[in-house]
Formats: structure tokens, sequence, C-alpha cells
């Protein structure tokens, strides 16, 4: 599934027809109305999830919104080849360092937000998505290429453990 | 420009709201297993419900939720993804004198996702004599950038293409299961600081680094705010370098590596359009 990516390549034209998402090809007012509709899911998911009522957690969800409109923007008129994903993460780092006017209140707001119950929804659409290509593709793939996929998984991911971990126990 | 929303998408948008309402309410599980704990998140059973009801998989649900429903799923997968990234973001700001002290581990660390070459590489090659589905197969983790470079490279109907698309495809459907399982399983082997195992989850993508974190919380919850930061941090990194890793390192790394362990194969381009 495409989370969070802005794929620079349109890869239908030569193969199956996996639809990878081309945020900067698409209009950022629709995107910021679903973005307005993935909010409102996301309330309820932390109100289900964690008891925080919306009206609650309100003031935290609209600075999240505002980030991730922001981010669309300048991946949008920017860009500088980051995702809109990297933006919105810049943005919300930027609004966080202590000693930004309003930082502690940014991180008080969206403390009242846990943060799994925000990808929530990202992964019930994500399930929803899976086109019958995308299971067709699993299926015939055979055995032999989810053992190396879970390989790349378990290789990448150790990988990274294991530099991090000499590198800490040199710098400490 | 939307004077109303289509049926089709409020069909889409009740049902995820009704699978997210029962995921939450069932909340976090941790189940004891010998030597560690299964951490069972929210998002699987969001995901695994999603996938349960998928007109694709399942015909009667096709008579509620038509193409315009599961086409928009996948638009809103990359927009519903955005808070949680920004949620994640404003976890680095109050942490980051600690995300600055752990900088030369956060920037080396990226060169880890190259693991994937010395363990799935072999694997492919040796055991399972693949020819060069493997270079597409085992190069990265084949999330939508490097399916991309693949593409570019080789296009998706050539052998390479079938390895990627065969390990990008099983990826989605285990990569949320595999990540939420496997950090605590390694956390508990006790051989690694939980910041370095925090800062592995950035892989570049968004459902991975939620189940990896959410995981990683599961079994540490008191280094929480940590986890968070360094996970954000290591993110960020693999967005802004992981496609110039991709195209520079590892997939000529990949080739380097299939024709010494194969001499005399031909070249991608000989093979380009062979597959099926």
């Amino acid at each position: 599934m495409s989370d969070g990516h802005n794929a620079p390549t349109r890869l239908a034209a030569d193969g199956p027809d996996i639809d990878l998402k081309e945020e900067g090809t698409s209009d950022i007012s629709r995107d910021a109305l679903l973005l307005l509709i993935a909010c409102i899911i996301g309330l309820i998911s932390n109100w289900v999830g964690h008891g925080i009522t919306p009206l609650d957690a309100l003031a935290g969800m609209a600075i999240l919104y505002a980030t991730s409109v922001g981010g669309l923007a300048l991946a949008r008129y920017v860009g500088l080849g980051l995702p809109s994903v990297a933006w919105v993460s810049l943005i919300a780092i930027l609004l966080t360092i202590p000693g930004v006017p309003g930082s502690a209140y940014v991180v008080g707001a969206v403390g009242k937000l846990d943060f799994l119950s925000l990808a929530t929804p990202a992964l019930a659409y994500g399930g929803l998505a899976l086109t019958s290509k995308e299971f067709a593709i699993a299926r015939s793939s055979g055995w032999k290429i989810v053992l190396v996929a879970i390989c790349v998984m378990l290789g990448t991911y150790l990988g990274s453990a294991v530099i991090a971990q000499l590198v800490l126990s040199i710098t400490g | 420009m939307h004077r109303t929303l289509p049926f089709q998408h409020l069909v889409l948008h009740a049902l995820v709201v009704v699978i997210v309402m029962i995921a939450e309410a069932i909340g976090i599980l941790k189940i004891p297993i010998g030597f560690g704990a299964v951490i069972l998140l929210p998002i699987l059973y969001a995901f695994a419900m999603g996938i349960a009801i998928n007109p694709a998989i399942f015909k009667a649900t096709g008579k509620l939720l038509k193409a315009p429903g599961t086409k928009l799923a996948g638009t809103m997968i990359t927009i519903a993804i955005m808070p949680f990234i920004a949620k994640f973001g404003t976890t680095v700001g109050p942490k980051i004198a600690e995300v600055a002290a752990a900088g030369p581990a956060l920037i080396l660390q990226e060169l880890g996702n190259l693991g994937t070459i010395f363990i799935a590489f072999p694997l492919a090659v040796f055991v399972f004599g693949m020819g060069r589905e493997a270079i597409g197969a085992s190069y990265s983790i084949d999330r939508e950038p490097n399916l991309a470079v693949i593409a570019d490279k080789y296009g998706l109907n050539s052998p390479e293409g079938a390895g990627a698309m065969g390990v990008y495809a099983t990826g989605t459907l285990i990569g949320t299961f595999v990540f939420a399982l496997l950090p605590p399983l390694i956390h508990s082997l006790g051989l690694f600081d939980v910041r370095a195992l925090a800062m592995s989850c950035g892989v570049g993508s968004g459902s991975m680094l939620a189940a990896c974190t959410g995981g990683l919380v599961g079994v540490v919850p008191d280094q929480k705010e940590a986890i968070l930061a360094l996970a954000a941090a290591s993110n960020i990194l693999t967005y802004a370098t992981g496609l110039y890793a991709a195209v520079f390192l590892a997939l000529p790394l990949t080739e380097w590596l299939y024709k010494t362990s194969r001499p005399g194969t031909a070249s991608g381009d000989l093979v380009k359009g062979a597959a099926k």
C-alpha cells in the first residue's frame, strides 16, 4: 500500500496495474477535504481507544491538520525532492522544539492524541484498498517469495539495529 | 469542486469508522510467550478487518463497496497517514537534545537498510536458486519509491520487476504484522539498546513504522517518548536518503553480487520482457 509516499514514477504503463499514488499531481483542495475526513475519524479512534473526547482533543487535531496541509503545500510548491510526509515531519518538529513560541502549547495539545490510534484509520483503508491484482501477485509469487520478503524485512531491520547498537556503544 | 460526496465514498468512510471503533475497542493485547511477548495492536485488527471485507476477497461485500470506493481507499491511505506522521514529528522537538546526541548512530544506521542484501539475497540465489528475480526481490524493502526505481531501470514486466512486485505485495499483506511482532521479540534477546531498536523502525513505510514503534512501546512503555522521537527522526532520514541509497548503493551492489555469484548470466537488457 502506498502509505505516505509520493512515488515519482508512473508504473501502470508497463506493468501490473498497481496504483502508486502521486500526491504531487493531485490538487491540494481535494486533499484538504479528505484530510478533514481522516482527522474526524482519527478523533473517533482516539476517543474509543483512549477515552479522550473529540472536543478535548480538537485543538491538537487542528494543529496536526494544519501541519499536514502545510506539508502538502510545501511538497507541491517547494519540493526539493522531499515527499510531503517529510515536509509534514519537519514542520511538526519545528513547532515543538523548546524555545519556539507556542511549542509548550502544541506539545500539550497533541499530547491528547495517541500516536497509534491515529494510524488505525490508515490501516483500515489499507485493508479495503487492496486490489484483486495485488492478491493475485502475492498468490502467484509463491512461498519462496514470501520467505524472501520476510528475510528482506528482517535484514533491513536487523542491519540498522546492529549498526545503531555498535555506534551507540562507542558514542554512549 | 465537491458538490456532494458520492455515495460510494460515504460507504467507504462509514465502513472505516466501524472498523476503527471495533479495533480501538479491543485495544492493545500483550501475550506472553516463553522468553518474550507477542504484541497485538489495533492497527493489525483494522488491517485484517479491512482485508476480511475487501470486495476482492469476499464477493458479498462487493454489492456494498464498489470500484469507486476501493479506489478512494487507496488515496485515503496516503492522506490518513499524515496526521499520524505529524503527531510523530511532534515527539521529536521535546526530545531534540537526545535525538541530537544519538546523531551519529541515527545517520549511520541508515546504511543498515542494506542488511537485506546480506540476508535475503543469499536465500534467494543460493537456497532457492532464483534468477534475476532475486535482484528486485532482495535489493531493498521494496516499498513504493524502491519499486519505482526497479520499474524505471528494468520495467515491471522484467524478472527483476516480478521479484520486486512479489516482495512488494507480500510486504503489503504481512509487513505490518512482521514489524509488530519482530522488534519486541528481538528486544527480549537482551542484545540491543531499545534506542537502537527504535531508530531502526524508520524503514520508509508509515504502517511498518507504526507497527514497529507500537510493538516496542508495548514492551518498554517507560521509554515511550524516546522510542517515538528516535523512530520519527530515523524515518525522516529514510524519506530523505532512501531513494538515493537504493539507486547508488543497494542496486549496484546487488547487481554486482549477482554477476559475481552467477558468472555468464545474461544482463537485464537481454532478458527484459522474457517474463510472462
